[in-house]
This record gives C-alpha cells, structure tokens and sequence, in this order.
C-alpha cells in the first residue's frame, strides 16, 4: 500500500542531528534500531494482535444499520477499555477497541518546529488520499497525530497479520521520513543561503 | 448520528448507563475510608518487602486484590504509584523469573497496571514499562493483553 514509503527504505538509521550532513552521507544501515524503539513496536505489535478480533456486528439502536462500533459510540457494552502505549510523553498509541472495529492513532515524534511542521504536512498528505490507504481514518484523534479505522471488513478482507505489520512499517518509516526530510531541508537552506549570500562577496 | 443534538436513544428507559457497567462488587460495597486504608497499608507492607530485598514478594503482594470499580480514584492512582515503585526497583536480569513466578490471576493485573502507567508516561518511566511488557508477554502470552481489554475491572 504505502509506495512512498516503501521507495525510501534504503535510506534509514538517520541520525537527528541539526547540521544537515550533505545527502551523499546518508549512510544506509538498515536494521538498526535504538535501543527503546524495539520494545515499543514490539508492545504495539502485540497489543494490536490481540485487539484485533473483529467479527460482523450490526448496530443495535438503528435497524439495518451497521457502523463502526468504536466511532459510532451508540452502545457502551460493545466498547472495550482503551489503552496507551508510551515511548516517552511524545510518542505514544492509543488503541480503541470494540466488537466490529479497532481504531489505532499514532502520535508521531516532534522534537522541534521544524518537525511538527513536517509531521503535520507528512500526515496531511496522507490523509488527504485516505481512500487509497484503505484503513486510514480521514481525521485524526485529538491529541495524536494520524488514526487508522480498522472494522470486520478489513480483516476478512485481508490478512490480519498484514494489517499488523503495515501499522508497524508505517510507523517504522515515519520517523525516518520525517528526520531525512529534515535532513534535506536543512541541507538545501544551506546551498540556498550560501548562494545568496555569495553574489555580496 | 451527526444531525441531530440531542441523543434521544439515552432518553429510552432501558437505555444502559455507563454506571451499570461499571463494575460494582457483589454485596455490600466497601466504603472509600475503607479502600484507602488497605491501599496505604499495602504500601506500606510492599516498602519494607522491598527494603528488605524481597523483591518477588513485594510484586506479587502489591497486586493483591487492587481497588476496582467507581469512586476510588484516589485510591487506584495511589496503588498504581505502589505498583510503579516495585516495578521501576527491579533489576532487568530479575524480571523474567519474577513474571514466571506470579499465577495467572497476578499476570494480568499486573498487565492492567502496565497499560495503566504507560497511559501516564509524563510520571513512569515508559522503557521500564516497555521491557516489563515484552517479558510478560512472553510468558503470560496476548490472552493476557485481550482480558485487560476486555475486562471491566479497571485500575
């Protein structure tokens, strides 16, 4: 599903360092992931495996309805208790379940201005081709970053390992999609200044 | 749903409120007096297990009987503060054996106070947490997750 993301794979383990180093440095080390991030993905992983039972459940208030339990909010009894799952107080998931949909909402780490400008402009494209992406929420929760709407259909639809390990790669890629665009914005304002200032010379 | 104001389905008179759901012990409810003192008095107990070394003990005897149920904020927030403190003095090495050692019913409150304190990572240490979960996951496998999900028995 995710092209995009799946287009710069090669290009991972960069570091958050201010001073852009020059895109020819971006040394590809995959595999490497810090020493906090792989417990956190790895409780994600679970949770969401366990949280994922879904199965075909017609509203209870409308007749011949059927809607997404967990955003309908109609009937208590089919929601279950939420949980968060924290790397630290900026990184965190929410996981929502309910008898026929679960909704994950990710907020993605933001250290400075410049990444919440381009987190907020990261997930804005995608949420903007949410159709493409299937199980993408079109807005998401309040407090998180982006949210996917996962409901029956999507698990008989496709594999619900599959699903499992999309959210994981997505949230693997984002960080570094987000911190080698830094990289490269800092680079080309660099070249830019530089060659600005140099017609003063 | 989005068209109308008023939500007329809560105004049906078997509409279920979130206060039947809520669990509610079976019999005479305790009073609050009553949680807190055993809340305190565990902390107590589980303080001088750890300050003695007894770190298995400590675990497995802060999670005896938690407080459930409406009205005892106080006293949840005050327990889960209890289970932080034996879980964030407790050695990595330790931790695998510690988690086999607990009975299922432990496991899965322990479980509950995991989602608890990661749901707070401004005050627990969400690495601690994390590596607590990975370790009980091993052992006490994702039904574990799936009856804190389920469970309305909240801490």
């Amino acid at each position: 599903m995710p092209g995009r993301l799946d287009a710069n794979r090669s290009a991972v383990g960069l570091s958050d360092e201010e001073d852009g180093a020059p895109s020819g440095a971006l040394m590809v080390r995959v595999g490497v992931q810090s020493n906090t991030l792989r417990p956190y993905l790895n409780a994600v992983r679970q949770t969401l495996t366990a949280a994922m039972c879904l199965e075909n459940f017609s509203s209870q208030v409308a007749e011949r309805h059927n809607k997404p339990e967990v955003e309908a909010g109609a009937s208590r009894e089919v929601l279950l208790n939420p949980v968060v799952i924290s790397r630290n107080d900026k990184e965190r998931v929410l996981i929502e379940s309910s008898v026929n949909s679960l909704r994950v909402s990710i907020a993605i780490k933001q250290a400075d201005e410049i990444e919440r400008i381009l987190a907020h402009k990261f997930t804005r494209f995608l949420t903007q081709r949410a159709e493409n992406f299937v199980i993408l929420r079109r807005k998401p929760i309040e407090g998180y970053d982006i949210s996917f709407l996962i409901t029956n259909a999507h698990t008989e639809q496709m594999y619900k390992h599959k699903l499992v390990d999309f959210i994981i790669q997505f949230m693997e890629e984002v960080d570094k999609e987000i911190s080698e665009m830094k990289l490269s914005l800092n680079a080309r304002a660099r070249i830019v200044s530089e060659s600005y200032l140099s017609q003063f010379n | 749903m989005a068209f109308r104001k008023i939500d007329i389905d809560a105004l049906e008179e078997d509409a279920l409120g979130q206060d039947e759901l809520d669990f509610q012990e079976i019999g005479e409810a305790r009073s609050r007096q009553e949680v807190e003192a055993q809340v305190n008095s565990r902390a107590q107990e589980v303080r001088t297990l750890l300050q003695r070394g007894n770190t298995g003990g400590a675990l497995s005897s802060s999670l005896q009987s938690p407080p459930y149920g409406r009205g005892f904020e106080a006293a949840k927030a005050r327990n889960t503060q209890t289970v932080m403190e034996v879980l964030n003095s407790i050695k990595v090495a330790e931790v695998a054996q510690l988690v086999k050692n607990l009975n299922p019913e432990e496991q899965d409150v322990l479980m509950k106070y995991l989602y608890a304190g990661m749901a707070a990572p401004e005050q627990n240490n969400s690495g601690v947490l994390l590596a607590w979960h990975e370790k009980l996951t091993e052992v006490a496998g994702q039904g574990c997750i799936v009856r804190v999900i389920t469970d309305r028995r909240t801490v």
